[in-house]
């Protein structure tokens, strides 16, 4: 008897070390240390370092420790860094790619790309930007403006390989996202869902560039899905993945955000009958789970059915392990452009539940116990009527962040409305297929139009809210050391405290943020490093018009920070 | 340039009637091409993602100049080369009538309008389609050819348009080698040789990989088993004659 309860005993403790073990090492895996390996900080999408040198206590000391200017004045910086071993990988609006020592900004080498081919006038293919690299396999990986993703030798920058995802002169679409390794492949997705296109996922062998699959989020005739398109219209129905996924090695899952459906603002020639609110134009504005071998899709969960306000989906995609109305859960954190935002069961899909992170908002009324959306306010053709938020988003493509120590997400949110008036025009591949005018406008009756909020996803309460006169336009950096970092449009990049949103040190950068921040440490010294660069074009440029008055600047400068004599 | 000194020549009054059709046009390409959300907004008022372009003061050379070269370092393409001329001029005389200009020169009557291609069979007109079409993925044409400004120009110029469907599916290709690298054998089409690298297409899979090799680090020898029917076999018959019909008369 002794015996057999010590043996339970020991079972009992054997198995909960094995459960602490294993929610400790996703915890750790999804946190970031000496090096920032992923667009997303890593492959759960935190946005998240480790590292504590630099805390609440000591932030007032930072200074710059480099800056680099990339002598490419496209307009704006917009990359998340990656670094690994001590050397930075960097790409600019134009795809220069640059190795730099991490810890003295040195350049190691550059790669200039070809000036890219011109995609279709006035789609987004002609838009000047790119989110970053992926480096694995010995490889620095990207995607550009006219389609082609690029493999350059690690160590030399030398151009190893090449491959043409599509023509952009005629689908109207172009990459700024940057691309998802994923064991010996890497994924990438492209934008042009607001053009007259088929929006697809496609992954290639890092070694060779061979393709290894692709995955269309609109499905073909005789697919599952294909019923939820009327006739044809699947053919360019949107939905383009235009961001970077994230991904599950456990579960071998690859979680992607897909575009909106298109034509954006009229429905009559997507739809295939009354049913507005469950499964319709599938897989749009959805997130998806696809085996990240096959390209197979396991489960969906659709956020915005019969999308009509351009609300698309593609955002980050958070992974975490949290306990759920109490029971331990591998749970997922997702905001489309509405700024609804999801807590999805990760290994079906189940919902779990939603939170709205706009104080401003009127396309719905709200949503219901099991997820469905009520009281849509949807646009009718020829009529304008104001609609908020805009498509603009509540936030736009920059990233959230989120803490493991506090449990929040960091947010930044726009409040910005449309006026917007549908029309019913006809598609013509690669071509605009937005099908609306919709002019920004403020929101009446408010001093400012933004804020920087912190949530907690599993009880959607939001902790604290830290408003701004302006919008905000850059991703979210949150760190060990309880401190959240993030820049503005005037050109000031500064910290919080993260678990009150105090301001704790801001720092003039000279330039507009639209970008990313970093950090990572070198021989023992933590730094910080943020892009600047304002883009005065799509979403910059509608800032812009909404206060005219404002001259936000552009470049393409990355500003590196660290506490004076830290490290050897 | 001489397009653009076409567009950018104020030669004189039009009558009335043809400035309205081409203020019309100018809408309409301004509609389809410059408010397409990310842009301008309709009409060039204010609220989009570029600037807002009515009531500015602009002056007709102005517009004009800005239209055909762009904006370097912002979004605002050149149209130059990517627009027709009929469209620039129109475009252009549209956004001066948003910026009180109400009657804009426009070149002499003739010059605007660009001579209009002969229309395509039905079968052409299908096999142009086909010769892109997207829902084939990379199993299309244009994967590896480019007429008329479509396709990726893997492959050199098409020179010589094969009979029907079975020349087309048995077509030589004496071009393709093969290569051996990094301890594979592949079917190559060589693109440059270089005293420091080699440049090649692997054809192993479509799409092709532009791969960039250290001499040292690559063997070729001439010919190679690929055949071009094994990337085609997405088309039937009836689809590759229309693809045919069309390349007689785009070559």
């Amino acid at each position: 008897m002794v015996v057999h309860a010590s043996y339970h005993r020991q079972m009992r403790t054997t198995l909960l070390l094995v459960v602490l073990a294993m929610a400790c090492r996703g915890q750790d895996a999804a946190a970031t240390r000496a090096d920032w390996p992923h667009y997303g900080g890593t492959q759960f999408s935190w946005r998240y370092s480790a590292l504590d040198q630099i805390n609440t206590a000591n932030v007032k000391n930072l200074v710059p420790a480099w800056i680099f200017q990339t002598g490419d004045y496209a307009e704006n910086l917009q990359a998340t860094p990656i670094v690994s071993g001590g050397v930075m990988y960097l790409i600019t609006a134009r795809a220069q790619v640059f190795a730099l020592d991490a810890a003295s900004g040195k350049v190691i080498w550059q790669y200039r790309s070809q000036e890219a081919r011109r995609g279709r006038p006035g789609t987004i293919a002609d838009n000047n930007a790119s989110r970053g690299v992926a480096v694995s396999g010995g490889m620095v990986l990207f995607g550009t403006a006219d389609n082609f993703l690029v493999a350059l030798d690690q160590k030399t920058g030398r151009e190893v390989w090449k491959v043409s995802v599509d023509d952009t002169k005629q689908c109207g679409c172009g990459i700024t996202a940057a691309p998802l390794v994923v064991k010996d492949k890497v994924v990438v997705g492209g934008n042009g869902g607001d053009s007259a296109h088929r929006g697809y996922l496609t992954a290639f062998s890092i070694k060779s560039g061979r393709l290894a699959w692709r995955w269309y989020v609109t499905p073909g005739p005789g697919e599952k899905g294909n019923e939820t398109w009327k006739g044809d219209s699947w053919k360019f129905g949107g939905g383009a993945p235009w961001l970077t996924g994230s991904y599950d090695s456990d579960l071998n899952l690859i979680y992607w955000g897909t575009g909106n459906a298109a034509s954006d603002f009229f429905d009559a020639d997507r739809v295939p009958g009354p049913n507005h609110s469950r499964d319709v134009n599938l897989y749009t504005a959805s997130v998806v789970a696809l085996d990240a071998d096959t390209g197979k899709l396991r489960w969906y969960y659709q956020e915005v059915p019969d999308d009509l306000w351009d609300y698309d989906s593609a955002y980050e995609v958070l992974l975490m392990d949290r306990e759920v109305r109490g029971r331990m859960r591998k749970i997922l954190a997702h905001m489309n452009k509405s700024g609804l935002t999801f807590v999805l069961d990760r290994q079906t899909g189940e919902y779990l539940g939603s939170f709205n992170v706009p104080e401003v908002f009127n396309w719905i009324a709200g949503v219901t116990e099991n997820g469905t959306l009520v009281g849509r306010n949807e646009p009718q053709v020829g009529k304008q009527a104001m609609f908020c938020p805009s498509a603009a988003g509540a936030k736009s493509w920059n990233s959230m962040a989120y803490s493991p120590r506090t449990g929040f997400l960091y947010v930044p949110v726009n409040e910005i409305c449309e006026n917007l008036t549908a029309n019913d025009e006809k598609p013509q591949e690669g071509r605009g297929y937005m099908n609306g005018a919709f002019p920004m406008a403020l929101p009446p009756n408010r001093a400012t139009y933004s804020h920087i909020d912190a949530w907690d996803p599993v009880i959607g309460k939001r902790a604290w809210s830290d408003p701004y006169k302006y919008l905000l336009l850059a991703s979210m950096l949150s760190t060990a050391g309880d401190l959240v970092f993030t820049g503005d449009p005037e050109g000031n990049f500064f910290a919080l405290h993260a678990r009150t949103g105090a301001k704790l040190w801001n720092f003039q950068t000279g330039a507009g943020h639209r970008g990313a921040s970093v950090s990572y440490s070198v021989n023992g010294r933590q730094y910080i490093a943020t892009t600047t660069g304002w883009q005065q074009s799509v979403v910059g440029g509608a800032a812009l018009g909404l206060f005219p008055q404002e001259n936000w600047r552009q470049g393409s400068t990355l500003v590196v920070f660290a506490l004076p004599g830290a490290g050897k | 340039m001489k397009r653009a000194v076409l567009v950018l020549a104020a030669t004189g009054a039009l009558s009335a009637q043809n400035l309205q059709g081409v203020l019309k046009r100018g809408e309409e390409v301004f509609s389809q091409t410059c408010a397409t959300g990310y842009c301008h907004t309709a009409k060039g008022g204010a609220g989009g993602g570029a600037p807002r372009l009515a009531a500015r003061g602009f002056t007709q050379a102005f517009i004009g100049n800005t239209v055909f070269r762009g904006v370097p370092g912002t979004a605002m393409p050149a149209f130059g080369m990517s627009l027709p001329q009929a469209d620039l001029v129109a475009v252009v005389a549209y956004v001066a009538t948003l910026n009180g200009i109400p009657n804009p020169n426009l070149p002499p009557s003739g010059a605007a309008s660009a001579p209009a291609a002969a229309p395509l069979s039905p079968e052409a007109a299908r096999g142009r389609q086909l010769f892109s079409d997207a829902t084939k993925g990379f199993a299309r044409c244009s994967t590896c050819h480019e007429v008329q400004g479509i396709g990726m120009p893997v492959a050199t110029g098409i020179a010589k348009v094969p009979a029907d469907s079975a020349a087309l599916k048995a077509l030589a290709t004496p071009n393709v080698s093969t290569a051996a690298s990094e301890g594979e054998t592949m079917p190559a089409l060589m693109v440059a040789r270089r005293a420091q690298s080699v440049t090649f297409y692997d054809l192993s899979e479509v799409p092709p990989v532009l791969r960039t090799v250290l001499p040292a680090g690559i063997q070729t020898r001439e010919g190679s088993n690929w055949k071009h029917s094994s990337v085609i076999a997405s088309y039937s018959d009836a689809e590759l004659s229309a693809i045919l019909a069309f390349l007689r008369g785009a070559i």
